[in-house]
């Protein structure tokens, strides 16, 4: 307890010391971890609406209303045959719209009959293939005009978002990850020369090297830590715009919730774990000549 | 050599070099050894090694040839050096204290960077300051000390851990001739209870008033070792 309350204490004073550095520390850090977690908040939700969506190599395919069971054996038949295709399985009209009403009970009238036809979900095995194989299944006559259905153009714009997501966040962290990292280092490197008569008084008089080294580690992740703190709210807040924009373009669609505390605690963690490595990394060498 | 009985030197030199590179060297096949309750002075020219003689006893400095003992201990095997540092008090010229903090938090600092609680801390501080005769100062800040009364709340502090040797690295350096001469008569005192005590110097006239045991360094050799200052 004696020796806790004196690391501590020595952290503090050095936290005090330097305020315009541990700012300047602070703020860098918060800055980071806001747009590196929030492009990597975007690219998990974006990601996750990726996955939400039918795969790539897959299609629906509608047929005709009235279509009877010998006609699905064969359409079925005809499209297995056809070049590109993986497997084919067919959903049945009843088994959609069982399913149909689970998804949406509170928003379904009692009375309504089912307007769904039979379907097939069609897996190909060649994502090149996509474009031959819908125009071959087209061609079958229990198919419904418009009856086939794929998102290649929907999963390449999404694709494309999370390239774009994934080389911003790359860039970014690639710059103000080191920026943070090196301000940490000062912060503390400062830290050690304006503390260089009490590192030698405590060296003279027989205290711990991990007494001496551990104030410094304190500070780094606090600074870390503060900083991961402060990035939570700030992203939060351009969430709510976001959300708020989106709600008043479309109206149905209602975003799911900020997970604000797990945010808070991955960001704190995160950058008091930062700090703590840049901190250990200026601390250590001059520590151990001392 | 061998394991040291009871009887034997408190601290040993045995053929010491301590090579900084290969043609700087800090001593050079030093032999000498000091009983428990010895006052010695190290005496010669800047670089003439006598600060290496006590940089080594406080690990501050590695030799790279021959044996250092301490109480029995060949220090090249001590691996907690911060425990080692604790059995010795260390005094360094330029009394190293701390500007913002008054006397006793200077000694206080030093008890609680060693792991030493606020009530024992409270206990022993005014004792050390009355040992080191500068208890009247306790709540001075060091800018309003003479050097004199600098040095002697470096010694206090250099006393916190009960220490059965003192190293004092060139303690008149920066002091007038009546503060230093005060400054020895602490040490003295200091040694008459019982501390050894190794004093680096080129301070000729503190050296000959004090009269003790003198060990004279040159270029790294051990080129006098008189009992007495007088003798010859």
């Amino acid at each position: 307890m004696n020796r806790l309350q004196f690391l501590i204490g020595e952290a503090w004073a050095s936290l005090t010391r330097h305020k315009g550095m541990t700012f300047a520390t602070i703020t860098t850090s918060a800055v980071a971890l806001f747009l590196v977690g929030g492009l990597a908040y975007a690219y998990w939700r974006i990601d996750a609406y990726a996955r939400s969506l039918p795969s790539r190599f897959e299609m629906r395919v509608f047929l005709r209303d009235g279509t009877t069971y010998d006609q699905v054996r064969e359409t079925a038949t005809a499209i297995r045959a056809i070049e590109g295709v993986d497997t084919v399985v067919h959903i049945p009209k009843d088994a959609a719209w069982q399913r149909f009403k689970r998804d949406l009970r509170e928003a379904m009238p009692e009375d309504l009959g089912n307007p769904l036809p039979d379907a097939f979900k069609v897996i190909l095995k060649d994502l090149e293939e996509s474009r031959s194989v819908a125009a071959s299944i087209k061609r079958l006559p229990a198919v419904a005009p418009n009856g086939v259905n794929y998102l290649s153009e929907e999963h390449e714009l999404i694709s494309h978002i999370l390239r774009l997501l994934g080389w911003l966040g790359l860039g970014l962290f690639g710059t103000l990850v080191p920026t943070a990292g090196i301000l940490i280092y000062i912060a503390i490197r400062l830290a050690l020369h304006a503390r260089r008569r009490e590192i030698r008084i405590m060296s003279l008089v027989g205290a711990t090297q991990s007494t001496i080294l551990i104030p410094f580690l304190i500070e780094g992740t606090v600074q870390g830590a503060i900083g991961g703190a402060l990035a939570t709210p700030a992203l939060y807040t351009v969430y709510r715009l976001f959300a708020a924009t989106v709600e008043g373009l479309m109206a149905t669609v209602d975003p799911s919730p900020f997970p604000l505390w797990p945010t808070l605690a991955l960001l704190v963690v995160t950058g008091g774990a930062f700090g703590f490595v840049c901190s250990l990394v200026a601390a250590r060498r001059p520590l151990r000549e001392a | 050599m061998a394991e040291q009985k009871p009887e034997s030197p408190y601290i040993v030199f045995d053929g010491v070099e301590v090579k900084f590179s290969d043609l700087v060297y800090g001593l050079r096949g030093v032999s000498l050894s000091i009983h428990r309750g010895d006052f010695v002075f190290f005496v010669g020219r800047t670089g003439a090694g006598k600060s290496t003689v006590l940089k080594l006893l406080s690990r501050q400095v590695r030799e790279t040839a021959g044996k250092v003992w301490l109480n029995g201990r060949d220090l090249a095997t001590v691996r907690d050096v911060p425990m080692l540092r604790r059995e010795m008090g260390i005094v360094p010229q330029d009394f190293a204290l701390l500007p913002s903090r008054k006397v006793w938090e200077n000694v206080a600092y030093a008890m609680r960077a060693v792991g030493r609680s606020r009530a024992e801390v409270r206990r022993k501080v005014p004792d050390i300051l009355e040992r080191v005769q500068i208890g009247h100062r306790a709540d001075a800040f060091p800018h309003e000390l003479s050097g004199g009364e600098q040095q002697r709340v470096a010694i206090g502090r250099a006393l916190i851990n009960n220490p059965s040797l003192l190293l004092a690295d060139e303690p008149t350096g920066n002091l007038d001739p009546q503060h230093s001469w005060e400054i020895m008569e602490l040490l003295q005192l200091l040694n008459l209870r019982g501390t050894t005590v190794l004093v680096a110097s080129h301070d000729t006239e503190v050296i000959r008033r004090t009269n003790r045991r003198v060990v004279t360094l040159e270029n790294g050799h051990v080129i006098g070792d008189r009992s007495r200052f007088d003798d010859e």
